[in-house]
């Protein structure tokens, strides 16, 4: 019992990883219908950015968290502006397609300046354990998910309780009415890209002392990231976070009982979705 | 838009045509004088493989982004038949693509319960799926040492010499260059072109829109499965590289710079990224995807056309602007190919 | 420092001497060496995951060896001009395989080195023996070279799987490590790895409790870091078989999850330099590992390091130090035989002894073309202990050349 226990635990711990991330894509998917490819690109600049903040500027992983977030939110928005809005009049696969070869660019950047192979990070907070009653678990990890869940929360209290929410939260679910309404939601365009890109940033920041920090770790996690939202519902802002902790719980448990199939496991789960709610466990038939 | 379908394939003058035929033979039966035989046969392979992704991109609409689980399934088929039965290597060939054609039936009726990102997101997925399970099973797939020592089987002939296989393959091909034709050009391909276009329109007309997506899906795959076996044969082996997600990434790059939508362009651009790639990585750069990733990024944001649509625009005198532009269409929309509906 | 290369029978060399002079048919021309010059290729990753273990390293390496051979013959050299060329084969095999071709035929190469990544080693084995032209395998890590697809134009110089998983095994075993725990990446590379642990650790004494596939690629090994102490019995040792990324990952995880403080020792597969750097030395200090050779063996292992990092910039290497072992010997064997002729080359160094900086007690196999040398196991160095940067390795004990590689495959036979 404690060690299936353990492992939902464990789940939830990289659960938080992919709904961090699947938060992040649906929120820009909500204002722009445009599912960014780049976003795994983008989690990995957030390790790198902690890993850089902490080499070259001294500054440990507080500051990471707070400055590499932001820093990726500015160049979110300037994306945003400068190319992902050039083609939002177009078809969406478009920007699918933009934002892949940025994504390809970045990787071969990074793998330019720093080699595939990965990089030490020497910043990481709390060394220990807590005991969590039925067992210890690593402090670090506990954190992290304390962080998820808080920021999950946040941001469902800021779509349900703020004016900009519901603008955001109409415009994601109701596209077509709340322009009908004559709402402009524009506006909110670029820095809701932002804040998506940002999210995807924090997620790197907080995979930096627990994960190998390289210019192909974001790459293998956004595929899987993708099944998650397809079996959420892209169109659910909620439906994709609450996948996303599912499903890390669901590889926790393939790992311990049928490790045969712990990674065809979420394409499995996806297709058995597809059959029965085509449009994810939350979502509503549309048009995308 | 159907209207705008037709002339892009029909305005085309009778000797252009035959002269455009006449020309891609010439080019196809020098190749491997100009350049080094084994490259030749790959810009063949890949230029198959980009066809068969246009028929469903450009000519239905549907943006895969997992076509290579079809083209590495078959590798693995491919070499498997090959390597246990000593068939000749067309058979073997022809039973990859049959496979992929196979595998396609179960990931494609799930995929086309959903269009557009999804279609992509959800193709993706299972592609991936494709690539776990060839990497975990190694006892039949090598795994990641690879399917080796894929034979070049031909009763009575010599194939050892990548020269002779170039002309051993290129009739392959040019059957799968035709059978896509074909399709493009059949009623079936103007259904499949009107759904693209416009789904709920043709489903009003009584088409089962989902069951012709599938055929298409279908087709192509089994066209990309030809294309994969070929290449498995032209290297001697297939490995995990076939069925990753970067040689999904790689045609969708191929067809998007040939041009979308235009078949031929497909294997210009195919051609293009084989050359660049191999000029890349004899010359000693080693950042192939910074390239061919900036490369796609301009393509994407000013060349929507891609090559082929670029050079067709520009020998052609532009028809005439609609009279009352759509708000809701494209800025330009002879500029932009039609993808799905909005 | 000087090379000794000691001849196994006298009487092989003169014979061969012979048959190259006799195998000088109308084809050579005037020279006994094909175009008047060689061309050693160096074809390896440059821009991917091995390209700091391989690499231009890699080149620096070969090109060493031409610079030292033609020092050392001066005018007697069988040929004045040595060219050494690179191309980089992005660890995808059929890149390997279309770069290899091109090398032995558009460019005149005679031997290639290196080729790390096994997918691609495998490749352009094949294409060795099409071409009837030399490769001399030091980067990649399958037995399956030197077994199933083994071919006579191929050698390998550095390390298998087999060194790497024996070694470890048996030795940690025999140090009191008895009951092991192992984690295999579910893969061509793991599976093979844990198919050679489970027997070393047994044959030495030893137990493995429980063996679990993990996934691959992962980035969450806390399923299996939790369950490593609440084995019955507890295992000593958790063997962990990942490699790259994933072994930073389990490494990272291991020293969160405070495995070793619960009594659990970390042995590690394969273990490279730019793993170490890669992870941090302090994570690992102390964890055991079998390795090929290492720059701070002894004084002649760095006295060519100090040569190489005088070129360089970097240390090596021991895939890099193989490289130069390789062509040395490669060379040495072309003088020798006086042509650049594969066969007759070949002939020279079959059944070959020698002991370099790199190969200690090295003899060049016949029967599968391996060449059986000394193999360390070593463990990794607390930062506070390491005399300079790059100084990671501690040497526990030499494992004896003749213990160290697995006898010939059965599988193997020499077309």
């Amino acid at each position: 019992m404690t060690s299936f226990l353990q492992q939902l635990f464990n789940g939830l711990v990289s659960g938080s990883f992919y709904a961090l991330l699947a938060l992040g894509l649906a929120v820009i998917f909500g204002m722009l219908r445009v599912v960014n490819f780049a976003h795994g690109a983008l989690y990995m600049l957030g390790a790198f950015g902690a890993v850089v903040l902490g080499d070259s500027a001294g500054l440990g992983f507080w500051w990471a968290l707070l400055l590499v977030p932001a820093a990726l939110a500015v160049a979110g928005m300037a994306m945003e502006r400068l190319l992902v809005q050039r083609l939002t009049a177009l078809d969406p696969l478009y920007n699918f397609l933009l934002t892949f070869g940025i994504a390809l660019v970045c990787q071969d950047l990074l793998r330019m300046k720093y080699g595939s192979h990965s990089q030490p990070y020497d910043h990481a907070p709390f060394s220990g354990t807590v005991d969590l009653g039925l067992f210890d678990y690593p402090a670090y990890q506990v954190f992290v998910l304390a962080v998820s869940v808080a920021v999950c929360v946040a941001v469902w209290l800021l779509l349900t309780r703020t004016r900009i929410g519901t603008v955001v939260r109409a415009s994601t679910e109701r596209p077509e009415l709340t322009r009908a309404f004559g709402i402009d939601t524009r506006r909110w365009v670029t820095p809701v890209f932002g804040f998506g890109v940002a999210l995807a940033g924090l997620a790197g920041v907080l995979a930096a002392p627990m994960r190998a920090v390289n210019s192909d770790m974001g790459a293998d996690l956004i595929i899987t990231v993708f099944a998650v939202v397809v079996i959420g519902g892209l169109g659910s802002v909620f439906g994709s976070v609450i996948a996303g902790f599912a499903i890390g719980m669901l590889q926790a448990l393939g790992n311990l009982y049928v490790p045969v199939l712990s990674q065809t496991s979420v394409y499995l789960l996806m297709a058995v979705v597809l059959l029965v709610r085509p449009a994810g466990l939350f979502g509503k038939e549309e048009h995308a | 838009m159907i209207l705008g379908l037709m002339r892009r394939l029909g305005d085309r003058p009778a000797w252009m045509r035959w002269g455009l035929l006449a020309v891609g033979l010439a080019v196809a039966a020098i190749l491997p004088w100009v350049l080094y035989p084994p490259v030749a046969t790959d810009i063949l392979c890949w230029g198959l493989f980009a066809v068969a992704f246009d028929l469903l991109l450009g000519h239905a609409g549907l943006l895969s982004f997992g076509h290579a689980a079809f083209w590495g399934g078959s590798a693995y088929v491919t070499g498997l038949i090959a390597l246990h039965s000593g068939l000749p290597f067309y058979v073997a060939v022809l039973g990859g693509a049959v496979a992929a054609a196979v595998l396609a039936l179960p990931i494609g009726y799930l995929a086309v319960r959903r269009s557009g990102i999804y279609f992509a997101m959800i193709t993706l997925a299972f592609a991936q799926m494709v690539y776990f399970v060839a990497n975990q099973w190694s006892a039949v797939t090598g795994g990641e040492n690879g399917l080796q020592g894929i034979p070049r089987n031909l009763p009575g002939v010599d194939l050892s010499d990548a020269f002779t296989f170039y002309y051993a393959a290129l009739p392959v091909v040019l059957l799968g260059l035709a059978a896509a034709r074909r399709i493009v050009r059949s009623p079936f391909g103007r259904v499949t072109a009107a759904i693209r276009d416009n789904t709920d329109r043709v489903r009003a007309l009584g088409y089962p829109a989902d069951r012709y997506k599938l055929t298409v899906f279908t087709a192509s795959a089994f066209l990309s499965g030809l294309a994969g076996g070929l290449f498995a044969v032209n290297h001697g082996f297939a490995s995990l590289q076939e069925v990753d997600w970067t040689t999904s990434g790689k045609v969708v790059v191929m067809t998007v710079l040939g041009g979308i939508g235009t078949l031929w362009g497909s294997l210009v651009g195919a051609a293009a990224i084989v050359r660049l790639e191999d000029w890349l990585s004899t010359a000693g750069f080693e950042q192939t995807d910074l390239v061919t990733g900036g490369v796609f990024i301009v393509v994407v944001l000013l060349f929507r056309q891609g090559l082929w649509g670029t050079a067709t625009r520009l020998l052609r005198p532009r028809p005439p602007a609609p009279p009352t532009p759509d708000p809701a269409e494209p800025a330009d929309p002879d500029r932009t190919p039609h993808l799905t509906k909005r | 420092m000087k090379r000794r290369l000691t001849m196994g029978v006298a009487a092989a060399a003169v014979g061969t001497l012979l048959a190259a002079c006799g195998a000088g048919g109308p084809g050579s021309g005037g020279g006994k060496i094909s175009g008047g010059k060689l061309t050693l290729g160096v074809l390896t990753d440059l821009s991917g995951v091995y390209a700091d273990l391989a690499g231009n390293g890699a080149v620096a390496a070969v090109q060493m060896a031409a610079d030292d051979f033609q020092k050392k013959y001066g005018d007697k050299a069988v040929t004045k001009k040595i060219d050494v060329i690179k191309a980089d084969h992005q660890n995808k095999p059929e890149v390997a395989n279309t770069q290899a071709r091109e090398m032995y035929e558009r460019k005149g190469a005679d031997a290639l080195f290196d080729v790390p990544t096994s997918s691609a080693a495998l490749a352009v084995q094949t294409v060795a023996a099409q071409q009837k032209k030399l490769y001399f395998n030091t980067g990649a890590a399958t037995t399956e070279l030197a077994g199933k697809s083994c071919n006579a134009y191929t050698y390998e110089w550095a390390y298998d799987s087999y060194m790497l998983a024996h070694g470890t095994g048996t030795q940690v075993t025999q140090q009191g490590g008895k009951n092991w725990y192992l984690i295999y990446p579910d893969y061509a590379f793991g599976q093979d790895m844990q198919a050679k642990f489970t027997p070393a650790i047994e044959s030495a004494g030893g137990r493995v409790v429980a063996k679990d596939p993990t996934p691959f690629p992962s980035d969450n090994y806390s399923t299996f870091l939790l369950k490593a102490p609440t084995l019955n019995p507890k295992p000593d040792v958790l063997g962990a078989l990942q490699a790259g990324g994933d072994l930073a990952n389990v490494v990272k995880q291991y020293d969160q999850f405070k495995v070793k403080d619960k009594g659990v020792q970390l042995a590690i597969g394969l273990l490279f330099d730019s793993d170490i750097r890669a992870i941090g030395a302090d994570k690992l200090a102390g964890t055991m590992f079998t390795t090929a050779w290492f720059w701070n063996l002894d004084d002649r292992s760095r006295a060519w390091a100090q040569r190489f990092q005088q070129r360089t910039g970097q240390l090596p290497t021991f895939d890099q130090a193989a490289d130069y072992s390789a062509a040395t010997a490669y060379l040495e064997a072309v003088q020798k035989a006086g042509t650049d002729k594969a066969e007759s080359v070949s002939k020279v160094l079959n059944g070959m002894t020698f002991d370099d900086f790199f190969a200690r007690n090295a003899t060049v196999r016949t029967a599968d073309h391996r060449v059986t040398h000394d193999a360390y196991l070593a463990k990794v160095k607390a930062p506070a202990q390491a005399t300079q940067d790059g100084d990671y390795t501690e040497l526990v004990r030499t494992i004896p050349a003749a213990q160290a590689f697995d006898k010939p495959s059965p599988d193997c036979h020499l077309g």
